[in-house]
């Protein structure tokens, strides 16, 4: 229960009077404005530069060469061609979701290790380069 | 007797003290703007919720007519390539936000006591935007749309045991058809945009009640 006191001073009820920090409004309120103009300037920049092609209709007898996921899926897609397929798959959709939903309730039990939390973040981070370096692999179309 | 609008909901709601609230509470000193990517994606949904409503308009969800109905949306309809190629790149910036706002939590330990539930809203946010992604994707009925959801749904299929029932249960049958269309069209309109509106809900009323947390 020390970690729900320590990890955190602003909790409650007291959340977000007094002390510490700007006021929402207009400090905040400002930048968060700014960054949505800019958000819009992006995308019409890109909707306007780069429209969406329509394609060629589809067509169930007419394999097109190199089909590739969406880049979001590239990592998963990629790492399928180095790993036994059930035990990508099983790891993908069975094991990892459940795992990174709920890590967190762990944390008192980790925690109690001097580096716990450090290990995790490390391990975490290195997968997340992983990741991009597998997405990348697909992208450039490795075998 | 002036009523004016602020007035009548004040007496009503006792908007004065809310609105007042709001604007007050204090921003932390140590929110920088890796605290952006959160607000980011909500603002990319509310685009994709206007511009994908639009779309919707003209949208014909069967076999036949989905790709005429987009060549009518680029060529017929009013800023039609606006609106299609708006609601195409929004949706890759909101899953690009999505991962990178989960990665901001993440590092910030933000998950830990007493947000794990928000972590937990979080990540089904996430497998929900991706999905979006999915399900939006065959809707043109081009051949990417048509070769990705068949090899995506090839790849659900080998999953060891359920596999085949769940490339089934995706397709609405064997292979891609009508029905396929259909369900992609239900979940992409219907069920994701009132579940995650609803995630979205509990995701800020949990950050307004437990606050931006402090770093590590
Ligand atoms: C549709 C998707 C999402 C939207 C629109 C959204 C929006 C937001 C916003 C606006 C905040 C306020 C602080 C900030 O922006 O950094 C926030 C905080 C938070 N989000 Fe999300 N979020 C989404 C998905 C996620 C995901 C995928 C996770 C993690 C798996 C997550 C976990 C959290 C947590 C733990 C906080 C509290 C952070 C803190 O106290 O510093 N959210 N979210």
């Amino acid at each position: 229960m020390d970690n729900i006191k320590t990890s955190h001073s602003t909790a409650g009820q007291d959340h977000g009077h007094g002390e510490g920090g700007v006021p929402f409004f207009p400090d905040h309120f400002v930048k968060e404005m700014s960054v949505m103009a800019l958000i819009f300037g992006v995308v019409l920049f890109l909707a306007t530069l780069m429209p969406m092609p329509v394609g060629e209709p589809a067509d169930a007898l007419k394999t097109p060469p190199g089909i590739k996921p969406e880049w979001y899926f590239m990592t998963v897609y990629q790492m399928l061609k180095y790993v036994p397929k059930s035990a990508g798959l099983v790891f993908s959709f069975v094991i990892f979701p459940p795992v990174m939903m709920l890590f967190p309730f762990f944390y008192n039990w980790y925690t109690k290790y001097r580096y716990g939390r450090l290990i995790l973040h490390t391990i975490v981070a290195l997968g997340v380069l992983t990741a991009i370096f597998l997405a990348m692999l697909a992208y450039l179309g490795f075998e | 007797m002036k009523l004016g609008v602020v007035d009548f909901l004040d007496e009503r709601f006792d908007a004065r003290r809310v609105a007042k609230e709001f604007a007050e509470h204090r921003v932390p000193d140590h929110v920088n703007w890796l605290y952006c990517f959160g607000g980011i994606t909500f603002l990319c949904f509310i685009i994709q919720a206007i511009t994908g409503v639009l779309l919707a308009f003209y949208y014909q969800p069967t076999t036949d007519a989905a790709y005429r109905s987009i060549l009518m949306i680029m060529d017929d309809m009013p800023f039609g390539v606006m609106l299609r190629s708006l609601h195409a790149w929004t949706a890759n910036l909101m899953i690009l936000m999505v991962t990178l706002h989960m990665l901001r939590v993440f590092f910030h330990g933000a998950y830990r006591p007493p947000r794990e539930l928000n972590w937990v809203t979080g990540v089904l946010l996430f497998f929900m935007t991706v999905t979006f992604g999915f399900s939006g994707y065959l809707l043109p009925m081009n051949q990417l749309s048509f070769w990705a959801t068949k090899v995506g749904s090839e790849i659900a299929g080998g999953l060891p045991l359920v596999g085949h029932y769940i490339q089934a249960f995706l397709l609405g049958g064997e292979k891609i058809s009508d029905a396929t269309l259909s369900r992609f069209y239900a979940i992409h309109v219907i069920i994701l945009p009132i579940t995650l509106t609803m995630l979205l809900v509990a995701h800020f009323l949990m950050v307004r009640k437990q606050g931006i947390a402090d770093p590590l």
